[in-house]
This record gives structure tokens, sequence and C-alpha cells, in this order.
């Protein structure tokens, strides 16, 4: 009986410790602190290394900036070169540079579903107005089964956009 | 001839600031050409179809019942480039997938050729912009020669899109 009841005991004991445990895991990770920033400027985007066909290089230029003025957060989205940006608080750089270029094939994608697939590699970097970097990412844009060539920029364009809301934010 | 005097009558501005509406007695270069403006043009839906013509020192493009006027000069950037696209395109193309038999997959092996554009320009402000064409094939060559007789500038000369055509890793792209 008592040798029962220790047994019991051990296994309540043991319960309570596995789901203290999985409620600890559970837990979100603590998000990143927002950096103040109400505006961001586009770089044009640059492929130093990698040749990269100037469609693309404009698509995802365009992509990106629509993205961030639909859903980036900040109150202006500047250009490259727009003399307006000067003045502008909190300005936040973003630069692109394409580390890796796979085109496809949209005929193959349709044909075989598994082969064609188009994939950009880009290291962005934001920084401010000083020059000294804010944050850097690498990001994928991608186009596996369905759609165009020039759609892997939008998906480019999507996630960078999620990381700059996610870091940066005009009321913080 | 008639279109181009009725674009330079028109003379609506829809462009960024950049952009002037000119209204001269020069004639414009060539025909109209049908294109396709991809994305990038201000105030124009992506993917809508409308005209090209060069002259002036401008590029007219219409679209449905305007006309986007953007200065030749203010062209930073000319590059033709080739595409392909479905012959069975729009709603009867997706419906296509649907057929039995794999026929979707088989009538995606179809496609047609397209010449490509892509300028970048800038806006009043200095701000750059981009915008993609697609047209009939062999017309890219004409608007870029007209582009660049107006004023319009590129990186890639004629020299290099010969040398890139002859290029041993020259592959088709669809």
């Amino acid at each position: 009986m008592r040798d029962l009841r220790m047994i019991s005991r051990v296994v309540v004991s043991l319960s309570v410790m596995l789901l203290c445990g999985f409620g600890a895991m559970g837990q979100d990770a603590p998000k990143p602190v927002k950096i103040k920033a109400s505006a961001i400027q586009v770089d044009m985007i640059h492929s130093d290394e990698i040749k990269l066909p100037a469609e693309f290089q404009v698509s995802m230029y365009e992509d990106l900036i629509r993205q961030l003025q639909k859903k980036g957060g900040f109150a202006h989205v500047y250009r490259e070169g727009d003399r307006s940006a000067a003045s502008a608080p909190d300005l936040v750089t973003l630069r692109s540079n394409v580390t890796g270029f796979k085109e496809g094939s949209q005929r193959k994608r349709e044909v075989t579903t598994v082969a064609g697939e188009t994939q950009i590699k880009i290291h962005c970097i934001f920084s401010d107005k000083d020059g000294k970097t804010l944050l850097e990412a690498d990001v994928t844009g991608k186009v596996r089964f369905f759609g165009g060539n020039l759609r892997a920029t939008y998906d480019f364009a999507k996630a960078t956009t999620k990381i700059a809301h996610e870091h940066f934010s005009s009321t913080t | 001839m008639f279109v181009a005097t009725w674009l330079v009558v028109m003379g609506v501005l829809t462009l960024p600031a950049s952009s002037k509406a000119q209204q001269s007695s020069v004639p414009v270069t060539d025909a109209p050409v049908k294109v396709v403006v991809v994305k990038g043009l201000e105030g124009v839906k992506d993917n809508s179809k409308g005209t090209i013509i060069v002259g002036d020192g401008s590029m007219h493009i219409t679209h449905d019942t305007t006309v986007s006027n953007l200065d030749t000069h203010s062209i930073e950037d000319v590059v033709t480039g080739d595409d392909s696209q479905r012959v069975i395109r729009g709603t009867a193309g997706t419906l296509s997938w649907f057929a039995p038999y794999g026929a979707g997959r088989f009538l995606a092996l179809f496609r047609t050729k397209l010449d490509t554009v892509t300028i970048k320009y800038r806006d009043a402000n200095g701000g750059l912009h981009g915008a993609i064409f697609t047209m009939p094939v062999g017309q890219a060559e004409v608007i870029k020669k007209d582009l660049l007789a107006q004023g319009a500038r590129t990186t890639v000369t004629e020299a290099d899109t010969k040398a890139a055509a002859t290029a041993p890793d020259a592959k088709e792209k669809q």
C-alpha cells in the first residue's frame, strides 16, 4: 500500500514537471524590439557578382516598393534618388544585393510540376542615415508551381516586407 | 499619323511629375506598337494592354482612354529581352488544368515568343522608377533604337546584345 502511494506521488510529480516543461516550450519566443523608423528609402537592387536580367531587377524593385507601401508600416516609402527623403526623420535605407539566381522555366513547371523552379537569393541590409547597419537578412524569392518567372520577385518582396514590418515601426 | 496627331492633341498627363506632355509639330517616328504594361508604370494597372509611340522627345503610352507621356531624357536605361507566354491563357488556360488525361499539361507546351523592354527612369524628385513592357517579337529593338535616338540612355549596347546571343550558354528561356 505504501509502495503504491509512493509510485502515485512520483507519477503525479513527474506529470506536473512535464506539464510545466511543455508550458515553457509553448511560450512564444520574445518578440524583437522594434526600431523606430518613420520612412524607408529603397535602393535599386544590385547584382555585383550575379548576372541578373534587367526585368527581374526592375520587377523586384517595383514589387518591393509596392509591398512596403501596402504592408510595411512606414509613413513614407521613398525611391532611390528621391530628394524629399533627405528631410525625413528616422529614415531607414534598404539595400539589396543578389547573391544567387536560378532562372527556371514556366513551361517545365506547368508540364512536370516538380522541375523548373525559379529562385532568387538576396542579401538585404537596413541602415540608418549615418550608414550604420541596423539589420541584415537573407531573403529568398521562389516560384515553384504556378505563375511566370517574375512571380519570384513578388515572393521576395513579400518576405522582405514581413521582415521590415517585424523589426521597424513608425510609432515605437 | 492620325493616331499620333490625336495623341498630341489629347495631351493627357497621367505619369509622375517627370513626364512632360510635349505638344510640338515634330512628327512621331514610328507606327504604334501594341504592348502589355507588365508592371511599374504609375497610374497603369499591371498587365494592361496599350500602345507605345516614340516621338517628340517622349514615349507616349496609351491605355484605355488615357495617354501617359514619358520624357525620353528621363530614361536612364533601356534593355531589351525575350520571354514567352502560353498560347491558351486567361480563363480558358486555367480551365484547361481540369481537362482529363493531362490535356492541360499538354496545352502548356504551346507557347508564343515575346520581346520585352525594360526601362528605368527618374521622376521630377529624382526618384528612380522601372517599367516592363512585353510586345510582339521584333518590336523591342525598334523601340529601343527610337528611344535612344530621342535622348534615352542604355547600359547594354548592340554589341553586348550580339555577344550575349552568340554566347555558348545562351539558352531558350521558357
